[in-house]
C-alpha cells in the first residue's frame, strides 16, 4: 500500500470514530442538536442514533473499500492523490448528510424552550484556571527565548523574515488564544443555577478555558525549540527532546476531549438525573441553530460564546458582533503581524 | 450568602425584563436574604445568564441604587449597603403603589376572590410569604 492509502484509512478511521461520538458528546436532551425531552433521548432516540451510526460506518466501509480497490484497477494511473481525497471526501459527504437526516428526523420530537428563566445571584468565578501566572507562562518561555537569542545574537541573523521574527510571531498566537481564554472564561452562559449541575458546568468551562491556556503553551514551547535550535551555539542540542515536552501536552488535550466525550456537554452526563431536573438543553433556542446545528445565530443573545450543538466545546455566537470582532482579530492581527515580520 | 439565591425572568410577562429583575432583587433585599457586603454578579454576567442585554440589568440595578439597596461598582456588578431604615416615607411612590394595589385588588375581586381573603393573603405577602 503507498502512503496515499495509509493517509486515507488513517482519515477515514478517524472522522468514524468522531462522527460515531458525536451524538454522545452532547448534553443528555440535546440530540442531533434539538432539544428533546431527556426519557426520548434516552429510549427512543438511541434507535435514532443507532442507525444513524449506522450509516456513518457503511459510508467509511464503503469509502475504505474504494479507496484500497481502485488503485488495483487503475494501476499506474498518477491520480494517487486523488484517490485517496475521493474516499475522504465521500466518507464526509456520508456522514454529514447522516446526521442532517437524524436532525430531521429529531426536530420532530423538539421541546419549546422555556419562557421563564432563572440565574444565580452568587457572582461565579471567572479566573483563569491555574491564575494569571499559569496563563501568562508561555509569554515567559517566549522571553527566556528572546533573552537567550539576545545573549548568542552575533550569531543569529537579525531583521524581518528571520528567527526572531519567527519567535514574535509565536508571541501574537499566545496571545490571541490567552484572549479567546479569557473571553471564554467571561462569556460563556452559566445554564444550570445550583448545585451539582453548576459546578459540573463550572468545571467543563474550566477545563476548556484550560486547553486553550494549553495550547499557548504548546506553541510557545514549538516555536521556542525552533528558535533556539537556529543558534549555531545549540545546533542539534534540542533534537527529539521537544517531543518528551510536547507528547504530555498532547497526551493532556486528548485526555481532555476522552473526558468530555464521558461527561458530555456542560459536564451534564456525569450528574445524577435529580440533581439536574431544572435543567433543560442549553438554553438556546433550537431555531438559532444553523446547518443542522453546525452554527448558531442568534442576535438577540448577549453571548459570545455558547455550548457546541456539535462537536465538544463552545462555538461562537455568530449573530453577536463581538464574536465577529474576535474572529475578525483572530484572522487579521496574525495577519498582519506577518506582513510586519517577514 | 445562600447559595439558593436566584433571580428569574418570564419572557410572557406583561411586567418589563428590568422590572421583574429588580422586583425578585428587591424581594431578597427585603427578606434579608440579601445582607449589607454581598456582592452581585457583573452587570455582563447576569444578562448573558438571563439571555438579556445589558443594559437590562444595569437599569435594575440602577433602580435599586436609586432606592438606596446598592452601591454599583464598576466592572464588578454591585454591593448590597447597609440602608438608611426606616428612610423618610416617599408619599407620592406610596399613592402610586397603593392605586396599583387597589387596581390588583379589583382584578382579584373580578376573578372570585372575596375582600377577607385578599386581605388574609396581603397579611400573607406583607410578613413575607410567597404567593
Amino acid at each position: 500500500m503507498t502512503s496515499a492509502s495509509w493517509s486515507m484509512m488513517l482519515v477515514v478511521s478517524v472522522n468514524v470514530i468522531l462522527f460515531h461520538a458525536m451524538p454522545r458528546f452532547s448534553r443528555p436532551d440535546i440530540l442531533f442538536a434539538v432539544t428533546v425531552p431527556e426519557a426520548f433521548a434516552a429510549g427512543a432516540g438511541r434507535t435514532l442514533v443507532a442507525r444513524y451510526r449506522a450509516i456513518v460506518w457503511s459510508g467509511a466501509a464503503a469509502a475504505l473499500a474504494i479507496g484500497l480497490l481502485l488503485p488495483a484497477f487503475l494501476p499506474g494511473s498518477g491520480r494517487g492523490a486523488l484517490l485517496a481525497m475521493g474516499p475522504v471526501a465521500g466518507n464526509m459527504i456520508v456522514a454529514l448528510a447522516a446526521w442532517l437526516w437524524a436532525h430531521r428526523k429529531a426536530r420532530a420530537h423538539a421541546v419549546p424552550p422555556s419562557d421563564v428563566r432563572v440565574a444565580s445571584l452568587v457572582p461565579r468565578d471567572t479566573s483563569l484556571p491555574g491564575g494569571t501566572l499559569f496563563a501568562v507562562g508561555p509569554f515567559a518561555i517566549l522571553l527566556a527565548t528572546a533573552l537567550l537569542v539576545y545573549t548568542y545574537r552575533d550569531g543569529v541573523p537579525d531583521g524581518p523574515g528571520t528567527i526572531t521574527s519567527f519567535l514574535a510571531l509565536g508571541g501574537v498566537y499566545v496571545a490571541m488564544t490567552l484572549i479567546m481564554a479569557v473571553s471564554m472564561a467571561r462569556r460563556t452562559r452559566q445554564i444550570a443555577v445550583d448545585g451539582p449541575a453548576a459546578a459540573a458546568e463550572q468545571r467543563f468551562r474550566s477545563v476548556n478555558v484550560l486547553s486553550l491556556v494549553l495550547v499557548g503553551y504548546g506553541i510557545a514551547i514549538q516555536q521556542s525549540a525552533m528558535t533556539i535550535e537556529s543558534i549555531p551555539a545549540f545546533g542539534d542540542t534540542l533534537s527529539g527532546s521537544v517531543g518528551f515536552v510536547m507528547l504530555p501536552l498532547m497526551l493532556i488535550n486528548f485526555g481532555i476531549i476522552f473526558w468530555m466525550f464521558r461527561v458530555g456537554q456542560g459536564g451534564q452526563r456525569a450528574v445524577a438525573p435529580a440533581a439536574r431536573r431544572e435543567v433543560h438543553g442549553d438554553a438556546t433556542p433550537d431555531d438559532a441553530w444553523k446547518v443542522g446545528g453546525l452554527f448558531y445565530f442568534n442576535p438577540r443573545d448577549p453571548a459570545i460564546w455558547v455550548e457546541n450543538r456539535i462537536g465538544p466545546g463552545y462555538g461562537l455566537n455568530m449573530g453577536n458582533p463581538r464574536a465577529w470582532l474576535l474572529i475578525a482579530g483572530m484572522m487579521l492581527v496574525p495577519m498582519i503581524a506577518s506582513r510586519l515580520l517577514f | 450568602m445562600a447559595s439558593a439565591l436566584r433571580v428569574s425572568l418570564n419572557l410572557e410577562s406583561p411586567i418589563p425584563a428590568y422590572r421583574q429583575i429588580a422586583n425578585d432583587l428587591r424581594r431578597h433585599l427585603v427578606e434579608e436574604r440579601l445582607k449589607p457586603g454581598d456582592l452581585l454578579p457583573p452587570i455582563r454576567q447576569l444578562a448573558l445568564d438571563l439571555g438579556v442585554h445589558f443594559n437590562t440589568v444595569a437599569l435594575a440595578y440602577r433602580m435599586l441604587a436609586d432606592e438606596g439597596w446598592l452601591e454599583l461598582k464598576r466592572r464588578r456588578g454591585a454591593a448590597v449597603i447597609e440602608r438608611n431604615a426606616p428612610r423618610a416615607v416617599d408619599r407620592r411612590q406610596v399613592d402610586h403603589l397603593l392605586r396599583q394595589l387597589a387596581h390588583i385588588a379589583a382584578e382579584l375581586r373580578s376573578v372570585g376572590m372575596t375582600s377577607r381573603q385578599i386581605s388574609s393573603a396581603l397579611r400573607r405577602l406583607a410578613q413575607g410569604a410567597r404567593p
